[in-house]
Parts: structure tokens; sequence; C-alpha cells
């Protein structure tokens, strides 16, 4: 969206929005606790992937290691909350800036790193968080037993699932709006600039290790909220949630909605999340579902499931022969 | 404005640019000139901090720059095009020079994220400058076209405006002229003019030689990495050197 749209043009954009978000607003009417849990599911994977979208798909740098975020998102929350009785949101916010400043940590020698060494080592940083989880020193995280804490409450009242809902819901919009402006600044443009040519990008004035550390950092407290609101959503994580397939699964639907886009992540997660879902009883065959859906994105759909879409849109578009293809040329387009 | 002191390189046993030393001044266009492999683009990034030189030095406006990084070379003045275009190709054209901007909006992560008020009014006034900066070249229309589209004329000349985005006090222009029809190459002659009228010191390297003769106020020949001759046009096109090795080569 840019700054010279006329106002026209942003409600048009503005209006599907809305009319998701009203449908999504009416869903707690009709659903009953388990589908209501898997929409708040769906919810902070929604975050999750957002997150490694600007990561991956805006600035161009992969990350095969993101459960460990996830993780110390999960883990961190419930461990403050555990030992020093501070609020549930509070614990949720320090933990993912505690991501934040591992990210950057980790970012610093890694943004040196070309593509196929940065995925190397973030799968080394994964597999490391891993072995903390399990091998926890004075056994904090509970290691191979996992780790409890307490679910969501408002007044002492637990959460229901239609109470959580709201939450994660409201939890989204933030999360998605912060993404939405900052992919369409000065920060945006240049973690874009850097994935197209790094090279041109750093002669134009981009400090391009800088930004690829920012980029990084914000896709690890996106990834470590994400964390923490699945920690307090069911009360109790096991480590083996935290497995490099986790990294895998976010990795799958974020290429499988479309990278680069605020619709693509959204996609993906509903889209893949449904489709496990409902094919829980072939559970030990999950990475191969995911290895079949990757295929399909690379043989078949580059710009993943939004990216085809559109392209069918546009099509269906021209077919009807309204001649009015300029407005809506993909500015963050699918990439390759 | 510029000037070079015995700048070298070398890549491996290659001696790709051999103590050359060069003096560019302000409000005028320089042209570097030189047969295929003379060092000329190498020349460019060592300038544009792309590389640093083995030996020598880079002063711009008394200041030494030789190590310093290309982001930081950028923000002091110097801008540059590339031989084989370096644009951000799914970004829109208007992006591009957006890009170009980078180092004079004052916006920053958490204003970005925020999107308050001044990044707002900031972001508004930057995409406004980028369009003028495009009627600049007459590259508008295609303001909101994805850049890989557009033609290879054309991206030159968004690769120059996306440079002077930057309002920069020298640009390096590498082969302005390559891939250009003879329409494009006179109006880039013209365009030369107007960057120059923007108080915009201009170093280009070029083949088309009826181009570097017509517009370069003093030119400099590469060869072999080593400085071959200097001077305006007229003594360049007379030098006995110059027409061995590079002119009477042709
Ligand atoms: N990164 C590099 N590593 C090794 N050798 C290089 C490198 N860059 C350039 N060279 C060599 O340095 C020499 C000068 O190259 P350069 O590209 O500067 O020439 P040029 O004058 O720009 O030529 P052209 O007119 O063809 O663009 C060439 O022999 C080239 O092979
Ligand atoms: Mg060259």
């Amino acid at each position: 969206m840019n700054p010279d749209m006329s106002k026209q043009e942003k409600r048009k954009k503005l209006l599907p929005v809305l009319v998701l978000l009203v449908l999504t607003l009416l869903l707690p009417v009709f659903l009953n606790e388990y589908p209501l849990m898997l929409c708040c599911t769906i919810f902070y994977y929604i975050i999750a992937v957002s997150g490694l979208d600007i990561l991956f798909g805006y600035s161009g740098q992969i990350s095969l290691g993101h459960a460990a975020f996830y993780a110390i998102g999960a883990y961190g929350s419930a461990l403050l909350h555990n030992h020093l009785h501070l609020p549930i949101f509070v614990t949720m916010i320090i933990a993912a800036c505690i991501a934040t400043g591992v990210g950057a940590l980790l970012a610093v020698p890694a943004s040196k790193l070309v593509f196929h060494f940065l995925s190397l080592s973030t799968i080394a940083f994964g597999e490391i968080v891993y072995q903390l989880l399990v091998h926890s020193p004075g056994n904090i995280t509970g290691d191979f037993k996992g780790i409890n804490s307490t679910q969501m409450a408002f007044c002492g009242q637990p959460f229901s699932y239609r109470n959580y809902f709201f939450f994660a819901l409201l939890m989204v919009i933030i999360f998605l709006l912060a993404k939405f402006f900052l992919v369409n600044s000065k920060t945006g443009r240049a973690f874009t600039a850097i994935r197209e040519n790094s090279h041109a990008a750093n002669g134009m004035g981009i400090n391009v290790r800088r930004y690829k550390v920012m980029a990084f950092a914000t896709s690890a407290f996106y990834m470590a909220f994400a964390g923490a609101m699945y920690m307090h959503l069911v009360g109790y994580v096991h480590p083996d949630t935290f497995q490099k397939k986790q990294s895998v699964l976010f990795l799958t639907m974020l290429l499988f909605g479309g990278t680069g886009t605020m619709f693509g992540p959204i996609i993906g997660v509903i889209s893949v999340e449904l489709l496990i879902e409902s094919l829980r009883s072939l559970q030990e065959f999950q990475g191969f579902v995911y290895g079949i859906l990757l295929l399909i994105v690379i043989v078949a759909l580059p710009g993943g499931l939004y990216g085809g879409l559109r392209d069918i849109y546009a099509y269906c578009k021209r077919k009807l022969g309204k001649g009015d293809s300029g407005s809506e040329v993909s500015k963050n387009a699918e990439n390759g | 404005m510029l000037k070079t002191d015995k700048v070298t390189i070398k890549f491996g046993g290659l001696t790709a640019v051999n103590e050359v030393s060069v003096h560019i001044k302000p409000n005028q266009i320089t042209g570097l000139i030189g047969p295929n492999g003379a060092g000329k683009t190498t020349f460019f990034n060592c300038i544009s901090g792309v590389y640093t030189p083995n030996s020598g030095k880079v002063m711009f406006q008394g200041k030494e720059i030789q190590g310093s990084k290309p982001y930081q070379i950028n923000k002091l003045g110097i801008t540059r095009t590339y031989q084989n275009i370096n644009l951000f190709r799914k970004m829109t054209v208007q992006e591009n020079v957006l890009v170009g901007m980078h180092s004079r909006l004052k916006s920053n992560y958490l204003t970005d994220m925020f999107h308050i008020p001044s990044q707002q009014r900031e972001e508004k006034e930057a995409y406004a400058k980028a369009y003028e900066w495009l009627k600049f070249v007459g590259l508008e229309p295609y303001a909101k076209d994805q850049t890989g589209s557009l033609s290879y004329g054309k991206q030159r000349l968004l690769e120059i405006v996306r440079g002077l985005a930057s309002d920069p006090k020298l640009i390096l222009l590498d082969e302005p002229a390559a891939g250009m029809n003879s329409q494009e190459k006179l109006e880039l002659d013209e365009l030369l003019q107007r960057i120059l009228k923007l108080g915009v010191t201009i170093l280009m390297v070029e083949h088309d030689m009826k181009l570097v003769m017509n517009v370069c106020h003093e030119i400099y020949v590469l060869a072999e990495g080593k400085l071959l001759a200097h001077g305006t046009p007229e003594e360049v096109q007379n030098n006995p050197d110059v027409i061995t090795a590079y002119l009477g080569g042709e």
C-alpha cells in the first residue's frame, strides 16, 4: 500500500480484509470447543509463519532452526511465570524479547554467511537449543518430560477456548499490522532490496548486515511470542514439539501459502493445518505430507497457493475483458 | 572532488589496477576509457568500496575513503550504476528509486513498525519525490510496473535515477549507453547535461567514443591496469599511445 494511493483504492483493498475479519469474529458462534482450539492453533501459527516470512520472504535469508525461538518463547514464558509469578502476558513479551536478543546474537555472525551455510548454521542452532531443553542445567525445563505452566486467565478465571480465541485473534491483528507497516516502509524496502540484490543494496546505502540482523531478530520475536501463546493455551509443552520437524512445518506452511506477502502465510497455515488435522490418523506420514506439499510448490506453484490464486484472479479479470490490468501489479510478487 | 593516489589492486597474479592516480574535478564530466579488461570497472569498485585497494589512497572531498564499505561511501555522497544492471527486479520502478533514497530518509525500525505520523509524512513525501525523480528521466509512466519488465535502455535510466535519488555529489556511471539504441543515446547526452546542472559531478566509463568525445570535459585512458594518458578529448584522440593501444586496435 503506497501513501500516494487514492482513498478509493485504499478502501478497495481494505474491504476484503474487513469482511474476513467479521467472518472470523462470527466463528465462535458456530464452533464448539475442539474446532475453536484448532482456530487458536491457527492463530499463533499465523504469527509464527508471518515472522518467518519477514526473514525468508522479504529479506531472503533462510532459517531451518526457527523452532528454537518457538521453544524459547514457550519455555521462557513458562519459567518466568512459574518462578517469578509475573502475569502471563508480561512473561510472553519478556520471553519474546529474550528470543529477539538471542536471534540478534546468532544473526551477527550468521548474516555474513551465504544461503546454504546459513541454513546449516540455523539447523545447528535448532539442535543446540533442543539439546539444552532435554539436558537442562538443574532440570529446570523438565528435560524429556516437558514442563507445565498455567493457562491464561482473567481475574482468576482460566480462559476458555472461546476467550482464548478472541485474545489470539487480537494478537494476530496486532502482529500482522506491525508486519504490514514494517514491510511497507524504508526498513521493509531495505529487506526486499537485500533479497533482490544485496550487492546493489549495499551500494545504495543500505547497511546489509545490520538489516539482516534486524530481520532475523524480528522473526525471532514473532516466533517466540507464538511459542508463548502455545504454551499458555495448552498449559503444557513437551520438548519433542521443538524438533527440526517443527521448523520444517513452519517453512512448509510459508512456502505452500506463498512468501513475501501478507496473505500467503495466512493461507499457508490454514491449508496445511487443516490438511494435517484431517490426516491425523496417518501421523507417521507427516514428514511425507510436508515433502509432497513442498514438491507441489517447487514444481507447480512457485508463488505458493496465494500466488496461484492471484494469478487465476488476474487471468479471469483479463478474460472478462475489463482491461484494468495495471491496478493490481503484484508489488510483493512471489519470489523464487 | 575525488582524488586517487596510486591505487593498486591485485587478483592473485593479475594486477587489475596498477598505481592509478586521477583527479576528478567538480561540476564536469570526466570520462574513463580503455580496452576491454583494462580495469575500469575494477577501478570503480575501488572507489565505491566494493574492493579495498591493496595499496594507494582514495580521497573524497579531502577525506580518505579506501576501506570504507559501499553503504558508507554512498552516505558520503558517491553513488554509482553498474555495467551489468543491478536493479531490484521484483520491486516496482518507483520502489527502486525509493531504495536509492534510503540514506536520506530519517525513519528507523521502530518508527517504521509503529507507523508514527512523522514516518507517514516522510513516506508520503518520499513517494512524491521518487515520482519526481522518475519524471526527470521520463520513466514516470512505469512507476508501478515491476522493474524486471522494463526494456534494457530504460533499466539503465532507472539505475541512473536510483543513484541520483541519494542526492550524491559524484555519480559513477559504468557504461550507461550500453544496450541503448541511437535515440536513447541522444537523450542520454542531454540527460548528462541536466545531471550536471543539478550540481552532480560525473565520472563515466563508456565504450561509445562518439558520446565520450562529445560530452566529456576530461578523459583518462586505462590500458592493462595502468594509466596510459589523460587530457581533453582532443589531446587524448591525438595521443599516439592511445591510438596504438586503443583506438588503433578497433
Ligand atoms: N573479482 C575479480 N577476480 C579476479 N579477476 C578479476 C575480478 N574482477 C576483475 N578481474 C579481472 O581484472 C581485469 C579488469 O577487469 P575489469 O572488469 O575492471 O575491466 P573493464 O575495463 O571494466 O573491462 P570492460 O570494458 O570489458 O568492462 C580483467 O582481466 C578481469 O578478468
Ligand atoms: Mg567494465
